[in-house]
């Protein structure tokens, strides 16, 4: 028995590492837009493959993103289905860094009951411009080296006391007053902490336990967080750059909605009058050097679900001063304008089609196609032999990409269920036999269309727009 | 030497400079810290343990001087303000300095350093964003 209390006090917890699981996601290969110094786009890189005529237009806008030239402009980005619409967008989003707000919707999200769409869409635009703001404070950080607190021996009366503070390179004696005492007892403050202090409000926090104290209790909770004794001044001035989007200071001033309204994600309707007070606040502390606005990116994919009253209303935004750079992604031709009969092509009104950048994305070629798909094994941890590879890709070629990289995870499974480690042309062939393609699924459709429940649509052209 | 070494030397130098300016900056506030906060102590000394009719000795260099109690801490508080304004002085070189440090490394400017700060009123309002 006491041999196990002992083994039990001297082992050390085992330190396991968690490892995050991230779900894979159909653009999670890529890094970036792929482009050299020179803008100029490479062949293979940051996860994309070929479209180098509009990776380098799409490297051109990112430019001018980040100097802050093009606020408030727009840019679509058109092409067949599967051609890397999106995939551009997020290598601009990726390119752009954490820094640069990116906000990222599907045309049909803003349909909902509980908002407008047009108040989705302000909120969208404001998500994506981002105000930076800093925070100074006077703090006086240090290792507490000893506490004297002397009570009266009547116990009434004012607690006099002496705080020691130590750095790495300095200590001092601090006198306390009463308030000061009340708050270090109330904060559990004992030497060997290491606490900030406030100079303007006076209060206190623990930052955790020195070091060099680490050794002077055997049991201690496992919530004690172990800190280096502070370097240099003991009364210093921390700023912090604090990057906050248009939107969240809009939430925090809708008076209607309590400050759990940020958390819960249901912020409703905010009123106009807020947003204009926050614009105007906003303005005033640019002009005082107080805040710095970095317009960001507001990327709307399946543009042509948007209707009308969307279209005229992103007409509008754009115009504003404080707007971010929109980028919108369809794959329509020429089609009817939702909400209206008449035909436009992307089914994007013309004049806002007039104020577009527009970047063209063009089908894959089989290198490229294999090249895609080798970096989606390598994502997705599936090793494909040479000749399954090589199927792979005729199958990408005359079916689509996608459904070439749907193959890709399920191969990788029959492959481990037969106890394989390399995905051969069987395990192709299989779930090739197993799911169908598009083309395959409409032929299966039209031979037994009869069979079929509700087979009297016999014309159905599916409507889209 | 050729040239080109003669360029790398030149500028290694150069950044060397400047990163000791930093260094010889930061040790400047912290030792000008030191004697704020020993001035803070004597005066809470001489606030609470001396009686106001009391002379005291003061250290000047290798010399002690008697003097009376106020004119010692009125000595001292204009010591204070001295160094509070030195400091802050300091710090705002050390900005400079350090963005000139940055620019020749390459490396590319801090963001936001030269904002303002906002007021306390200010923070407060948004405070709920920032301790996210």
């Amino acid at each position: 028995m006491a041999i196990e209390v002992e083994m039990a006090t001297t082992k050390v917890p085992e330190v396991r590492d968690i490892t995050r699981i991230e779900r894979i996601g159909a653009h999670s290969h890529i890094r970036g837009l792929g482009l050299d110094d020179a803008l100029e786009p490479r062949q293979v890189s940051q996860g994309m493959v070929g479209q180098l005529a509009s990776r380098r237009a799409a490297g051109v806008i990112l430019e001018m993103i980040k100097d802050g030239h093009i606020a408030g402009r727009a840019v679509l980005i058109a092409g067949q289905p599967g051609t890397g619409k999106t995939a551009i967008a997020m290598g601009i989003a990726q390119s752009l860094g954490p820094d640069t707000p990116f906000t990222a919707l599907a045309g049909s999200e803003i349909f909902s009951l509980e908002m407008s769409k047009t108040e989705a869409l302000s909120q969208a635009f404001r998500k994506a411009i981002g105000v930076r703001i800093k925070e100074e404070t006077e703090i006086i950080e240090g290792e507490v080296v000893e506490i004297q607190i002397d009570r009266p021996a009547t116990g009434t009366g004012a607690k006099v006391g002496k705080l020691t503070l130590k750095t790495t390179e300095m200590e001092t004696v601090y006198d306390l007053g009463n308030k000061m005492i009340d708050s270090l007892s109330k904060e559990k403050v004992q030497a060997g902490d290491v606490i900030t202090i406030d100079k303007a409000t006076g209060k206190i926090s623990k930052l955790g336990r020195s070091f060099t104290r680490a050794r002077d209790y055997d049991a201690m909770g496992a919530q004690t967080q172990f800190v280096q004794c502070p370097e240099g001044e003991l009364q210093k001035r921390k700023e912090v750059v604090h990057t906050v989007s248009l939107h969240e200071i809009d939430v925090i001033n809708s008076r209607t909605q309590g400050f759990l309204a940020l958390f819960s994600g249901d912020t409703g309707e905010i009123k106009s009058e807020v947003r204009e007070q926050i614009n105007a606040k906003v303005c005033e502390w640019r002009e005082e050097g107080k805040a710095e606005i970095i317009p960001g990116v507001l990327f709307i994919d399946e543009v042509h679900m948007l209707d009308m009253e969307c279209f005229s209303f992103l007409n509008r935004a754009l115009e504003s001063d404080l707007s971010p750079v929109l980028i919108m992604a369809t794959n329509r031709g020429i089609t009817r304008i939702r909400g209206t009969n008449y035909q436009s092509p992307h089914g994007i009104p013309i004049d806002l089609l007039d104020r577009l950048l527009i970047i063209a994305t063009s089908p894959y070629t089989e290198k490229e196609t294999r090249q895609i798909l080798k970096i989606r094994c390598e994502e997705e941890d599936v090793e494909l032999s040479e000749e399954a590879h090589t199927v792979l890709t005729r199958i990408g070629m005359e079916t689509s990409l996608r459904y070439a990289i749907q193959l890709i995870s399920t191969a990788g499974l029959v492959c481990r269920k037969r106890k394989g480690t390399e995905v051969q042309v069987e395990d192709i062939k299989r779930v090739y036999s197993l799911f169908l393609d598009e083309a395959r699924s409409s032929q299966y459709m039209k031979e037994y269309q009869d069979s079929f429940l509700f087979n009297e649509t016999q014309t159905g052209q599916m409507d889209t727009s | 030497m050729d040239g080109e070494s003669k360029r790398v030397l030149e500028y290694l130098t150069e950044v060397e400079v400047a990163a000791e300016d930093v260094l010889t900056t930061k040790q400047q506030i912290v030792d000008l810290d030191t004697k704020r906060n020993r001035n803070r102590e004597a005066l809470n000394s001489l606030k609470n343990e001396v009686s106001d009719s009391e002379k005291v000795k003061v250290c000047f260099g290798s010399v002690f001087i008697k003097f009376s109690k106020l004119k010692t801490m009125e000595m001292i508080q204009k010591d204070q303000k001295q160094l509070d304004m030195e400091i802050n002085n300091l710090r705002k070189g050390l900005k400079a300095k350090v963005n000139r440090l940055n620019e020749m490394q390459g490396k590319p400017e801090l963001r936001g350093y030269n904002l303002s700060p906002l007021s306390s009123d200010e923070i407060k309002a948004i405070n709920g964003l920032l301790k996210k």
